[in-house]
């Protein structure tokens, strides 16, 4: 076994977990406040990409200005499918919601496969590597890592002390309550639908920066998000960040025994003993 | 006039009716006891007036305005609290935590110093547990955090529903003092209780509540004096 190899993958995985962290805390996210399964998440995700892209083909902005619109971006258009078509459904048995949120993740492909088409795109970019030992790293991986722990800690503050963050931890504990002492709960909820949009398009905005993508790009990360998810517990965001680091680090082990087709059977087999052993996730959901 | 005024509402859940007809007046600065049976529909009453359920038919007055389909926040803000049965607490949340969002309205949050240190006065055992989970705590320190939860919001009318349920005698005693502070406060209280005994004794007017309908209403001291409510609730 080659060291420097084991090393390099490692590191590779650990540096991408934190970005699948962050759009998984997104999805967690959501689902701890509304319990509403986001099915558009994907989509959402592959959006932050094409953000990214077009702002650097059409408007000429750094991939890194890219991402930063793509975040705000995600906030507006996340409020604006909670406005749409998820407010009608909050507190309705799931198959609402996830039929809902299903027509949102139809809709966003559809009209992004007719208009962008369903062709890869790769933004020309690259800030060269450095070498750490044995191994040797992308800075762009790098940056994308440090910027998605960045966005976990921000959230963590926010969440923790200040006014809206206070409000969405209080509607997530009893939405009734909420509304009896005066917190408006369903702008509240619109607002963490927002949050967690942003945080999908975030990360896939860092994606962009590391790998070509299509439209259909964001399935893939959504299905990360849900094993992340439960993984870290459902409803719980630092759960997911550390749900993340693991899930990447699987990433980046497992090609370097078996071929790259197993990293996907690896992880579901980890889904379903995490369900069977421990539904609440590694760190406890929602309801512990 | 009435600050608080509920006209003929009818109320239920799904096709279950549970109110008939429930009319209820608050006079400013008193105390009202809403008594009866387990299922007579008070918690439904409450939950209709702050709007947590819609009534069928009837109209709600807070300060003369027509509040009937507010949602509870906008009610909350204007001074109409509920302290719901349960407490309700916000669990994963600090005690101090509780408090702050307790001050939500924002006529609350320019009172907030002066509020907290009226609730700390009233719950001193309060400031000891400011930053303990309020999910942690006993059953009475949480009856207590959720009174005063409701305190932090300014309340012009507070509605307190079956504080004394589930709690040492003690305890409900020690309650029961800071509502008379509260009296003394100015402000309108509406008591929601099981224990007819306790309600009676320190509230101004009562009403008993029966099968959802009214049965009886008057000055406490009358209501405690009539024989149907001395037999059926208090035992005598």
């Amino acid at each position: 076994m080659d060291m420097g190899f084991l090393m390099a993958s490692l590191i590779d995985g650990l540096l991408l977990g934190f970005v699948f962290g962050i759009a998984a805390i997104g999805l967690t996210l959501i689902f701890g406040v509304m319990e509403v399964i986001n099915l558009a998440h994907g989509p959402v995700i592959a959006l932050g990409m094409f953000t990214v892209y077009f702002a650097a083909t059409l408007l000429g902005l750094h991939p890194y200005a890219g991402v930063g619109l793509s975040a705000v971006t995600g906030l507006l258009l996340g409020i604006l499918i909670y406005a749409i078509a998820v407010q009608r459904v909050i507190g309705q048995p799931h198959l609402s919601s996830l039929l809902a949120t299903y027509s949102v993740n139809m809709m966003i492909i559809g009209i992004g496969t007719a208009v962008f088409t369903a062709s890869p795109r790769n933004i020309e970019f690259s800030l060269g590597s450095i070498t750490l030992g044995p191994a040797t790293i992308p800075v762009a991986r790098i940056v994308a890592a440090v910027a998605a722990l960045l966005a976990a800690v921000a959230l963590y503050f926010f969440m923790q002390y200040t006014r809206w963050g206070k409000f969405i931890r209080a509607v997530t504990d009893n939405r009734d309550a909420a509304e009896l002492v005066g917190i408006p709960s369903n702008k509240v909820l619109a607002f963490s639908f927002g949050l967690g949009t942003m945080l999908a398009m975030f990360s896939g905005g860092l994606i962009a920066t590391l790998f070509p993508f299509t439209i259909l790009e964001g399935g893939k990360y959504e299905l990360k998000s849900f094993v992340i998810s439960v993984l870290g517990g459902l409803g719980n965001p630092m759960g997911a960040l550390v749900g993340g680091i693991i899930i990447g680090l699987i990433e980046g082990l497992v090609p370097v025994f078996l071929p790259t087709t197993w990293v996907l059977v690896v992880e579901f087999v980890l889904f379903v003993l995490i369900l069977l052993v421990r539904p609440t996730g590694l760190f406890g959901g929602r309801a512990s | 006039m009435a600050i608080l005024e509920v006209q003929n509402v009818s109320t239920g859940y799904g096709e279950v009716q549970v109110l008939w007809d429930v009319s209820l007046r608050l006079e400013p600065g008193q105390v009202t006891a809403l008594v009866g049976a387990n299922g007579a529909g008070k918690t439904t009453l409450l939950r209709t007036i702050v709007g947590l359920l819609k009534p069928w038919q009837g109209k709600i007055f807070f300060e003369g305005e027509d509040v009937t389909r507010l949602p509870p926040h906008r009610k909350a803000n204007m001074g109409l609290i509920l302290v719901p049965e349960g407490r309700q607490l916000f669990t994963h949340m600090t005690v101090l935590e509780n408090l702050e969002m307790g001050a939500t309205p924002p006529r609350a949050r320019e009172k907030f110093q002066e509020n907290l240190e009226l609730v700390f006065d009233m719950f001193p055992r309060l400031k000891e547990r400011l930053h303990q989970k309020a999910g942690t705590m006993s059953g009475g320190e949480r009856q207590m955090l959720a009174v005063a939860r409701g305190l932090m919001g300014a309340p012009k009318v507070l509605m307190i529903d079956e504080m004394s349920l589930g709690l040492a005698p003690v305890l409900v005693l020690e309650l029961y003092e800071s509502l008379r502070k509260l009296r003394e406060a100015g402000i309108t209280v509406l008591l929601v209780e099981q224990n007819v005994h306790m309600a009676l004794s320190i509230a101004d007017y009562a009403y008993v509540l029966a099968e959802g309908r009214v049965e009886l209403e008057g000055p406490s001291k009358e209501v405690a004096r009539n024989p149907h409510v001395r037999e059926a609730y208090l035992g005598i």
